[in-house]
């Protein structure tokens, strides 16, 4: 933090005072709105969930705190539902075709139909979440046009394919530059300056350390059981390994053997993502100007990762229950270590709120995509 | 009643703070900035725990107070009626009554739900639907694993004959000879009613009657009737979604999961299921279960012969036979 007050002082005569994001949202609040959402979405059929959908993330949003001021996310649950609902019927469209009625050309005429729209209802997804957000009553808005984003996912699936996903760092900082230098908040305009080697350094890094990781977790888990049976034996024990076998049937050991992998698997992607993502969230952060503001991204790797791990953990143990809370843990890791420095938080001038079409973000919504805005 | 606020005009990021003053002719005024409407034109948000209330004004005017107490009491004033969900959620009752309703629905869709499901499904889905998928499963094993079968026209007709005193009735059932030396001693249904029996299995048959083959049949039987591969599919389906939600972050593998979790453990209750619908079929045509029960002997002890050699039985074989299965089966052999 010494650090970050003498870069600011560098850039400016006056010292700008640096703003971390507050998190206000609790587990237990939190928890009242996540399980009354899933149940009235199970009484309802489904269709709740729009509604559900629109509470979470105004839980989230209007948590979220700025220079004493939160945001809001003001999307319209009806539109959801309707966005829901096209999506929904399409892919069950796209089943019956392909599952039960067996009429693979009309199936893949859709997939087809679906694959060409697939940039543009990427964008219609970016655009909604920026609309749909403002601070101060002031909204985000997403300006980027359309033929950048077929230019580019045309573009950089064929580099990537020819050069196997060597090329994948470059596509990401200019995915991010499609994004953010698009973006406005108010009249605002948002800048990525990323770089590409620097993109490589991350990845590199990151590559570096997962191999360091997995090497250490194989060491250990191998010294504990030499240990282990080094210690047995010491005592007098010997495992008879056929009476072990005898007791054990085969069924019974793959199972053991998979939730073990499992398990194993969980809770390295939770390290994992964790991660990378506060290498991630830095770089953005750092890289990002609005205006004359901007942001500086003080994750701590290694933090974010246990917080990952201990929460994949809280949720596998307590089947679930536990999800609200470590979702607001994470949420609260990144924004407490995200700062803002800006000279004037009333500068900003709106140029309105839009309506648009939810269908993007629905499909988004519905496949699970990342689209890391 | 007063009420701070903070309030911005839409047209800039400007906050000012302001007081808001609930009038009796219900109006609502901010005398600081001129404002003076109704408050029927004020639309109020739910609220959401204790985030600060949005309260959307005229002209694109919103104003945002952390009074959460005072304006719903000026609501309940007014007769303005409350949000429903922010009443469930506040309410302690109510909120330990969705964690039953979630457990529940989970708990019943992960059981007995998933029976209901399935036949509900199976009666929705026409069977020409089920047939054809069968059908596309039947050419996929036909061109991989089956060969026509070397059984004796003779042979043929004993297992044919007990096939069809077994489906008496009922025509969806169709019987198929297959030689597969992959699969090796095996039989399998598909959810048409069409049942695949191997020769190698034949060929353990240690009776003259077949009357070991017709226990293996009648379990093959119970796996369509109470419909495990739908019922399988719908519990991997609701498991993956279940899974899938709660892990949210990794959702990469998290289809796979329920696959190889439910195989495991729930296969076993639909074979025990499979073979009380043999018992209770076998009794009814008069046979002795013991005939089946040696058949699964000397199909252990080919299984373990087959360990050795790295054999494909291990991988493809449904069938987890197992001491307690034989057992079950000569128990009502008397």
């Amino acid at each position: 933090m010494d650090k970050l007050k003498d870069e600011t002082s560098e850039d400016k005569e006056k010292v700008v005072p640096y703003k971390t994001f507050e998190f206000k949202g609790n587990g237990k609040e939190f928890f009242r709105i996540w399980i009354v959402n899933i149940a009235l979405t199970i009484l309802t059929l489904g269709i709740y969930s729009a509604w559900a959908k629109v509470r979470t993330n105004r839980y989230m949003y209007a948590n979220t705190y700025l220079n004493g001021s939160n945001f809001e996310y003001n999307a319209d649950p009806k539109r959801i539902l309707i966005g829901r609902i096209i999506v929904v019927s399409i892919y069950a469209l796209f089943v019956l075709f392909y599952q039960q009625l067996m009429l693979f050309k009309i199936a893949a005429g859709i997939a087809l139909v679906a694959f060409i729209a697939m940039p543009w209802l990427i964008r219609q997804a970016v655009s909604f979440k920026l609309r749909n957000t403002s601070y101060r009553h002031v909204p985000f808005k997403y300006k980027g046009d359309i033929s950048e984003f077929y230019a580019f996912f045309l573009i950089h699936s064929l580099l990537n394919i020819f050069t196997l996903f060597l090329i994948f760092p470059y596509s990401y900082i200019q995915f991010k530059k499609l994004l953010l230098n698009h973006s406005y908040y108010g009249q605002g305009k948002f800048n990525f300056s990323g770089r590409t080697g620097e993109a490589y350094k991350i990845y590199f890094k990151l590559f570096l350390w997962n191999i360091a990781f997995l090497l250490g977790v194989s060491l250990m888990a191998g010294l504990v059981t030499s240990t282990g049976i080094a210690l047995l034996e010491a005592l007098g024990i010997t495992l008879d390994m056929d009476a072990l076998k005898k007791m054990l049937s085969p069924e019974i050991i793959t199972l053991l053997g998979s939730i073990f992998l499992l398990f194993s698997y969980f809770t390295f992607i939770s390290w994992q993502k964790a991660f990378a993502d506060a290498y991630f969230s830095n770089f953005m952060r750092n890289k990002t100007t609005l205006d004359k503001a901007f942001f500086r991204g003080n994750l701590y790797p290694f933090a974010l990762g246990m917080i990952g791990v201990s929460n994949i953990l809280a949720i596998i143990f307590s089947l679930g229950l536990l999800y609200p809370w470590a979702k607001i843990r994470y949420l609260r890791y990144k924004l407490e270590h995200t700062y803002f420095i800006c000279q004037d938080y009333d500068q900003f001038e709106s140029e309105g709120y839009e309506k648009g079409s939810t269908i993007g973000e629905e499909m988004i919504d519905f496949f699970d995509i990342d689209i890391g805005l | 009643m007063l009420i701070n606020a903070l309030m911005y005009d839409g047209k800039s990021s400007k906050e000012h703070k302001v007081v808001m003053e609930f009038t009796f002719g219900r109006r609502v005024l901010i005398s600081s900035h001129n404002i003076d409407v109704a408050l029927d034109e004020v639309s109020i948000e739910s609220r959401l725990g204790n985030t600060p209330r949005v309260l959307n004004f005229p002209n694109g005017i919103r104003c945002k107070s952390t009074e959460n107490d005072k304006i719903d009491q000026v609501l309940r004033d007014f007769g303005i009626s409350k949000s429903k969900a922010y009443k469930i959620e506040s309410s302690l009752a109510l909120t330990l009554g969705s964690v039953l309703i979630t457990i529940g629905f989970i708990w019943f869709m992960l059981t007995a739900g998933a029976n209901y499901t399935a036949t509900a499904l199976a009666s929705v889905l026409p069977q020409t639907t089920l047939d054809e998928v069968s059908e596309m499963s039947m050419n996929q094993l036909e061109a991989h694993y089956l060969k026509p079968s070397k059984l004796s026209e003779a042979q043929k007709n004993i297992i044919q004959t007990h096939f069809d005193l077994l489906t008496k009735g009922e025509n969806q059932y169709h019987l198929h000879f297959r030689a597969s030396p992959e699969m090796g001693p095996n039989a399998f249904a598909l959810p048409s009613g069409d049942v695949v029996l191997t020769d190698e299995l034949v060929a353990l048959s240690k009776d003259s009657e077949f009357r070991d083959i017709l226990g293996v049949l009648a379990h093959e039987k119970g796996h369509v009737v109470h419909k495990h591969s739908l019922r399988m599919a719908i519990k991997t389906g609701v498991a993956g979604v279940i899974i899938g939600y709660i892990t949210g972050d990794v959702s990469v593998i998290a289809t796979m999961v329920p696959t190889i979790l439910i195989n495991s453990s729930y296969s076993r209750e639909f074979e025990r299921e499979a073979d009380a619908h043999a018992v209770k079929e076998l009794k009814k045509m008069g046979i002795s279960t013991k005939y089946v029960a040696e058949l699964f002997e000397s199909l252990v002890k080919e299984h373990e012969g087959l360990e050795n050699n790295n054999s494909m039985m291990g991988m493809i074989s449904s069938h987890p036979l197992t001491s307690e299965r034989i057992e079950y089966f000569k128990s009502y052999s008397q």
